[in-house]
């Protein structure tokens, strides 16, 4: 997995003492991680038993915490390596790809390596979510999926239409691929499986795994949600601002952002015809985007000859890099590789997104990067350009260990189709896209016109009598008007007018807008003529 | 006032004496008892059990213990208890009844009060002589034995009931005795205790009690009135709560402890009892009558024998002989080789790839299913059904109709070039189209056609003798064909089976030498009429060259007979004339399309129907290819291509289109062809489209337009629209952010009143708008504001944020706070974590999921018992209430059941009082 490379050893040399006290902080730090926010502040509230109820409560998810803190201790035995400078004037982006594959083991360097494919044009890429498999989508046509664990071409095609991009849908069975007129859908054979004849010229394709959704942007300027598990069309947006191919989806929430040639960057979900954000990012077309995997961080590339790094929270760039990308991509551990011409850099993040140069690396002047890609699960940058494919090392890029429930490159066949099928059950529905997905099972709050429902208004109701009950004052009345019996008789009253409102508040939630009575027809009434029917009498039954 | 109540509780002892002595209860037994141990012996038949049940013992009428001598009044005060205890009753004593206060009906006052005024009226009693006296004197020498003996009872009694010795109480009498004894010395005067304590002087303890009594002396005594009855049940509540609270009280830990526990873990070692259903049928008892009745069936022995035997006697049937099983043996095997053979050979044929065998295979399938046909109705309706599914899959797909890439490349290539087989496979799959396209009353070739012979023979009104030809030659093909058919013999089903077969083959020969038989009667005839039919058939000839000619003024039903008689003649003559007939089709000056569709149907239908003609097939083909080549030579493929692209790719369009040239050129080739070079126009039609775009998605971007990948130059309009782009890219982000603000929260509307409104004064224009409207706006506008202040972009110029609502999302939120949460931070708090398996490691799911209760079901939650708990003690963990084994609980039982005896007493404690 990760490469360790000149990294530090722990420090060895403390006292036992000292060590143990650190192991205990690092649970400690872990555990935190675990808790997932802060400890509810229980002193404000009043109830007792929910007071209770909820340190036990509150205890428990503690032990979970802990527990989880100690068992990523075995869950995740390996950390990433980066490269380290020795001494503050080196630095890590004179290193080489020739100097690195001399120091890493066998297994890796293999992992680097070139495909000269000059024949049918500009190449884009698609790594599968767990990093085992790779498609090759030539823009004249040619399609190849590459097994790249194996060092396998699984298969390999030509459509004789021109191709514009590839993506993976749920596994390795199935890819999507844009071509010239439709989106269609081949399975691991090369057998076409669907014609996606709804989205038109299609340009770019994104997939949103937990939804089933694939994504696409069309020459209409249009963007287009499918679900792959039904086939529904799921939405259809004009975006009115131009056709483009420059989209990616957020891996936190889901959201789909797409730039656009007036420097604007929009971010959309399936179940609203308006971007929910737009913000301007460039003052020129914007040539790619790419999201942290955090889902906080974005990084837009203009032809203002910009690439900024934004901070979703904050909707402020904080980081400016200047030049040229035609394409970006975020690792899984926050390198981001951006690529203009033969020159490909991936930028770091040295702490507090302090973002510093990396590492760089050149393929042949003339070779046109279009694609970069950073394999999952694996220290390896993929690079598509016009001369075929390249995959070079970038040490610290890759996740090292990976959570098989989630992605395992090393999953056989039947975990793969009991995790199609895991799923397929676990389908997120198109509403649950929204910019803040925690909110999801929280209280919502209360718009201005909204029914109450009936306990809501009983406990109102309660809350007036309340009130009243200890608010009125009856007055003392002369002679027999103060008796005991009427002061109860007037205080109820009150009490009643107090409730009146309420009680046809909930007469009317109950049976909805009074109606108007209807005419009962006697039997009687049914020997007449039916003009005549309704002069009939009631008789009292 | 001591002597009376001394007198009374003698009386009352005595009376108890009597009751008692024929008991063998024991003197504290209460007077309810004796009853009921009185009855117990006259009433021994009933069991004990019910008696100990009641609470009271019997209840009789008070007659009946009269009868028995039992003291009816048991329950009323002693005074009326000793009257009615007397066994002689004076006169005097029913006469003067006594007084209420002293038999103590009326309790108006005190007792102790009636005691002080008692003591007069006995001194009365005393000075008033009466006879009484001396009865009473004598009574009371009897009594005072009695009294020495009742005292001694009552010390015995006493010393039983306290514990203390007999002395304490003796002593007490004594000094009782003295002091009557002075109280008899100083009777008049006024005593006072100080008197009484006179003679005490010097014994034992007088000094204390003397102080006493000066002690009580100095305080006045009063006796205080009793409180009212709610006071003292009152007080008595509180005392009673008191105790009842400390006793509840120490039941609040474990209450409290229990309640607070997140989780109750009920455990039990003892085995649940019953856990399969054979368990709980084992300890079946039957219970109603039907159920014993069942039992005592299944159980007699007699039935169990005869169902044994029964059993014997059924295997003895099973017993075969030997030769029978051999024999059995040997049938079976025999079948099963004939079944291996069977399927061997089935096998074989399935595997035979020959296309020759195939097709007799086919021929023959296709005759018994004729044959078939015609036997059963049934079938031929089925297979006309099937026919016309037929027909309109292929009307629909135009399968057959050289869409096929294969037959796209043949005729690409031109027809003429090809080998003959080609050819005809291309020819067969046109016919093919043809026949499964044809309308279903053409289906049966033979018989339309025979119809329409008849009606022809109608229209034309044919003299007799040619009549009498034709059903002869009718009748001679018939036989013919039957005569053919008759070698066939079916393969399959009941008629396949040996004998079956003989008995056909027996009755075919029959059948067969009838037939030839008929046939050279026919031929004997017809050469007979032949010769008389020639001339005829001249005329014939010469009518429908007449006809041709009228064809050209006339239309629609006129040519009709002409197709037909075409028609006939191509069926009847032998087929090399067809390319006569063409060449006479060719004459056709003005040939309507559709009838000429119709006629190439029939040419083709009569060629492929019926399965009797395999030359004519063969010759029809190369009829057919006759006219595909002419067709090839006459419209070259590149007009069709042309055709069709002009066309667009409407097939109708196409079609139109042919027929119109057709009409306009005439040409005799075309016409003939028509229908195969429509097929064929539409087909490249197809072709070309699918051409077209191959020619655009693969050639021609790499050739043309598309040849240069993106990374190299961009077109011109690209590079403008990308030159340009960013021009005014901030103020037209600007603009956009003011329009979406508008459309999410508009601005008011300019308050206005409706045109004309109150014009027609001055003042009211010169005021202007009223004030309320303009206030209504100002509020408006000042809510704007306030809104667009709020908005989450207001302080981002580069950030437009949606601010409409997700109607779609709402349904994954909560509308309000569930029920024990009063507080959103609360909830939202607890909600964060996850508690699921794909978050958690395992060993920390189950305390995140543990349900309150836990308890294996069937078992019985015993009620809380005492333990002490600390009050501050507090744990997360599961409280585990582990109840006791059951051997155990039953002691606990028993010890309880002790204690509680006289409510419920068992069975073995019940025999014990008895035996005592």
């Amino acid at each position: 997995m990760g490469e360790k490379e000149e990294s530090n050893e722990p420090q060895s040399l403390n006292p036992a003492s000292n060590q143990e006290e650190g192991i205990l902080d690092k649970l400690e730090k872990k555990a935190k991680k675990y808790l997932r926010g802060n400890k509810t502040n229980l002193k404000n509230l009043r109830d007792k038993k929910l007071k209770g109820q909820l340190e036990v409560r509150e205890k428990i998810y503690g032990n979970a915490a802990k527990v989880a803190a100690r068992a990523e201790e075995w869950l995740k035995p390996s950390e990433e390596g980066l490269l380290e400078p020795e001494n503050p004037l080196e630095r890590t982006y004179r290193i080489q790809q020739s100097s690195i594959l001399p120091e890493v083991d066998v297994l890796s360097v293999s992992k680097a390596f070139d495909m000269k494919l000059p024949d049918l044009g500009p190449y884009t890429i698609r790594y599968l979510s767990n990093g085992r498999y790779m498609l090759l989508g030539g823009q004249k046509g040619h399609l190849a999926m590459i097994d790249v664990l194996k060092m396998d071409c699984i298969k390999e095609f030509q459509v004789k239409e021109r191709v514009r991009d590839v993506v993976f849908l749920q596994n390795d069975q199935l890819f999507a691929v844009a071509q010239k007129k439709f989106t269609y859908v081949y399975n691991r054979h090369g057998t076409e499986i669907h014609c996606l004849k709804e989205n038109q010229h299609p340009l770019k394709l994104e997939y949103l795994e937990k939804h089933f959704l694939l994504v696409g942007t069309n020459n209409f300027s249009q963007l287009h949600y499918q679900d792959i598990s039904t086939g529904q069309v799921v939405a259809n947006y004009r975006t009115g601002l131009g056709p483009t191919s420059v989209m990616c989806s957020n891996p936190y929430n889901s959201i789909i952002s797409l730039g656009h040639s007036g420097g604007k960057l929009t971010m959309w979900k399936p179940t609203s015809g308006k971007p929910l954000i737009t913000m301007l990012c460039h003052h020129g077309p914007i040539t790619a985007v790419a999201y942290h995997p955090s889902g906080n961080l974005v990084a837009t590339a203009g032809m203002d000859k910009k690439v900024k790094i934004w901070d979703l929270r904050k909707f402020e760039s904080i980081h400016s890099i200047p030049g040229h990308a035609q394409t970006l991509d975020f690792s899984q551990k926050g390198l981001l590789a951006l690529a203009n011409g033969s020159r490909v850099q991936v930028w770091r993040d040295k702490g507090d997104q302090d973002f510093g140069l990396y590492m760089t690396h050149s393929i042949p002047k003339g070779y046109q990067v279009g694609t970069v890609k950073f394999r999952p699960y694996e220290d390896v940058l993929g690079l598509g350009h016009s001369m075929g494919f390249s995959s070079i090392l970038i040490p610290g890029s890759g996740e090292p260990n990976f959570d098989s429930w989630v992605a395992n490159p090393y999953e056989t066949s039947k975990q793969r189709s009991k995790k199609e099928v895991r799923a397929l059950l676990d389908k997120l529905p198109p509403e649950s896209i929204m910019l803040d997905p925690g909110s999801i099972g929280m209280v919502r709050e209360r718009q201005r016109k909204e029914k109450l429902t009936k306990r809501e208004i009983e406990q109102q109701m309660v809350e007036a009598v309340v009130e009243v009950k200890s608010n009125v004052e009856i007055k003392n009345k002369t002679k027999g008007r103060n008796k005991p019996s009427k002061r109860a008789k007037r205080k109820q009253e009150e009490v009643f007018n107090a409730k009146k409102p309420f009680l046809e508040k909930q007469r009317e939630t109950k049976e909805g807008p009074p109606q108007k009575k209807r005419r009962v027809l006697l039997e009687v009434a049914e020997d007449l003529p039916k003009s005549l029917q309704r002069f009939a009498k009631k008789k009292p039954m | 006032m001591a002597d009376s109540t001394e007198k009374n509780s003698k009386k009352q002892k005595r009376t108890k004496a009597k009751t008692v002595e024929s008991t063998f209860l024991s003197k504290t037994s209460k007077p309810e008892k004796k009853g009921r141990m009185k009855m117990k012996g006259k009433r021994k038949g009933r069991d004990n059990d019910q008696r100990k049940r009641r609470g009271g013992g019997p209840r009789l009428p008070n007659v009946l213990r009269q009868e028995l001598g039992l003291d009816v009044k048991r329950n009323s005060s002693s005074e009326s208890d000793s009257e009615g205890g007397e066994d002689v009753r004076d006169f005097y004593e029913l006469d003067e009844e006594v007084a209420q206060e002293e038999s103590g009906k009326n309790r108006r006052f005190d007792e102790v009060e009636n005691y002080q005024y008692e003591l007069p009226d006995d001194f009365e009693d005393e000075e008033v002589p009466s006879d009484e006296g001396e009865d009473d004197s004598d009574k009371s020498e009897v009594e005072d034995e009695r009294e020495k003996e009742d005292g001694e009872r009552h010390l015995r009694m006493l010393q039983d009931i306290t514990g203390i010795p007999k002395e304490a109480f003796d002593g007490e009498k004594k000094k009782r005795e003295e002091v009557l004894l002075s109280q008899a010395d100083v009777r008049s005067e006024i005593v006072t205790i100080h008197d009484l304590l006179v003679p005490l002087q010097g014994m034992p303890g007088y000094s204390s009690l003397r102080k006493r009594v000066l002690q009580q002396e100095k305080q006045p005594m009063t006796l205080q009135a009793p409180l009212p009855k709610s006071e003292r049940d009152k007080v008595q509540r509180k005392v009673s709560d008191k105790f009842a609270r400390k006793e509840i009280t120490k039941w609040e830990g474990v209450v409290k402890r229990n309640r607070e526990a997140p989780t109750l873990f009920f455990e039990q070692d003892q085995n649940l009892g019953y856990s399969t259903v054979g368990a709980i049928a084992s300890g079946f008892e039957p219970r109603t009558e039907f159920e014993k009745q069942m039992a005592q069936l299944r159980q007699d022995p007699e039935l169990v024998e005869a169902y044994k035997n029964d059993g014997a006697k059924m295997l003895e049937l099973n017993k075969v002989s030997v030769k029978d099983v051999i024999d059995r043996q040997n049938r079976l095997a025999k079948m099963r080789s004939l079944l291996f053979r069977h399927e061997m050979k089935a096998k074989r044929i399935k595997k035979i790839k020959s296309k020759t065998y195939h097709k007799i295979k086919k021929k023959e399938r296709q005759k018994a299913a004729s044959a078939e046909l015609e036997m059963n109705p049934e079938a031929a309706k089925q297979q006309a059904i099937k026919q016309e599914q037929k027909r309109a899959e292929e009307r629909l797909t135009l399968k057959h109709k050289n869409s096929s890439k294969w037959a796209k490349r043949i005729l690409k290539r031109g027809l003429d070039v090809q080998d003959d087989a080609t050819r005809a496979a291309i020819a067969e799959q046109l016919q093919k189209h043809e026949e499964l396209k044809r309308k279903m009353n053409s289906m049966n070739n033979n018989e339309s056609s025979t119809d329409e012979e008849s009606s022809d023979d109608d229209d034309e009104e044919e003299d007799e003798s040619k009549r009498a030809l034709k059903a002869l030659n009718k009748a001679k093909e018939k036989t013919a064909k039957v005569l053919e058919e008759g070698d066939e013999a079916p393969k399959k089903g009941l008629f396949a089976l040996p004998f079956m077969e003989r008995g056909l083959k027996k009755r075919q020969e029959e059948a067969y030498e009838e037939a030839r038989q008929a046939l050279e009667d026919y031929d004997a005839t017809l050469n007979q009429l032949q010769d008389e039919g020639e001339e005829g058939e001249e005329e014939t000839q010469q009518n429908s060259s007449a006809v041709k000619v009228t064809g050209k003024r006339t239309f629609g039903p006129a040519k009709k007979p002409v197709a037909q008689e075409y028609n006939k003649r191509k069926r009847l003559d032998d087929f090399g004339k067809d390319s006569d007939s063409e060449e006479e089709d060719g004459e056709f000056d003005e040939p309507v399309p559709q009838i000429i569709e119709d006629k190439n149907d029939k040419t083709e239908g009569v060629q492929l129907g019926t399965a009797l003609l395999d030359e004519e097939q063969v010759m029809a083909q190369h009829a057919i290819f006759r006219n595909l080549d002419d067709m090839e030579k006459a419209v070259g493929p590149k007009t069709s291509y042309e055709v069709a692209i002009f066309a667009g790719d409407s097939f109708r369009k196409v079609r139109s289109d042919s027929g119109h040239s057709n009409k306009a050129t005439t040409s005799s080739v075309i016409h003939t062809s028509k229908p195969s070079h429509e097929t064929k126009e539409t087909d490249q039609s197809y072709e070309t489209d699918s051409d077209t775009e191959m020619v655009e998605g693969f050639l021609t971007t790499n050739l043309t337009t598309d040849q240069k990948p993106d990374y190299e130059l961009p077109s011109q309009a690209e590079l403008v629209r990308r030159v340009f782009a960013g021009d005014d890219v901030a103020a037209e982000f600007e603009r956009d952010k003011l329009e979406t603000l508008n459309e999410e929260n508009p601005e008011p509307e300019k308050p206005a009143l409706v045109p004309g409104w109150g014009q027609w004064t001055h003042v009211q224009k010169k005021k202007g708008l009223p004030d309320w409207m303009v206030r209504e706006h100002e509020e408006k506008k000042r809510k704007r504001g306030e809104a667009l202040k709020k908005r989450k972009d207001a302080k981002f110029d580069h950030v437009i944020i949606s601010e409409t609502i997700n109607r779609k999302a709402e349904k994954l939120m909560a509308t309000s706070l569930p029920f024990p949460f009063t507080s959103k931070e609360a909830y939202e708090g607890n909600m964060r974590m996850p508690i699921g398996p794909d978050f958690n490691p395992a060993s920390a799911l189950s305390a995140l999921n543990r349900p309150e209760i836990i308890k294996k079901p069937g078992l019985i939650i015993q009620p809380i018992e005492y333990e002490e708990v600390d009050p501050d003690e507090t744990n997360d963990q599961p409280k585990r209430i582990i109840q006791g084994a059951k051997p155990k609980q039953s002691s606990k039982e028993k010890s309880k059941k002790g204690k509680s005896s006289n409510k419920l007493v068992p069975k073995t404690l019940g025999q014990k009082v008895k035996s005592t």
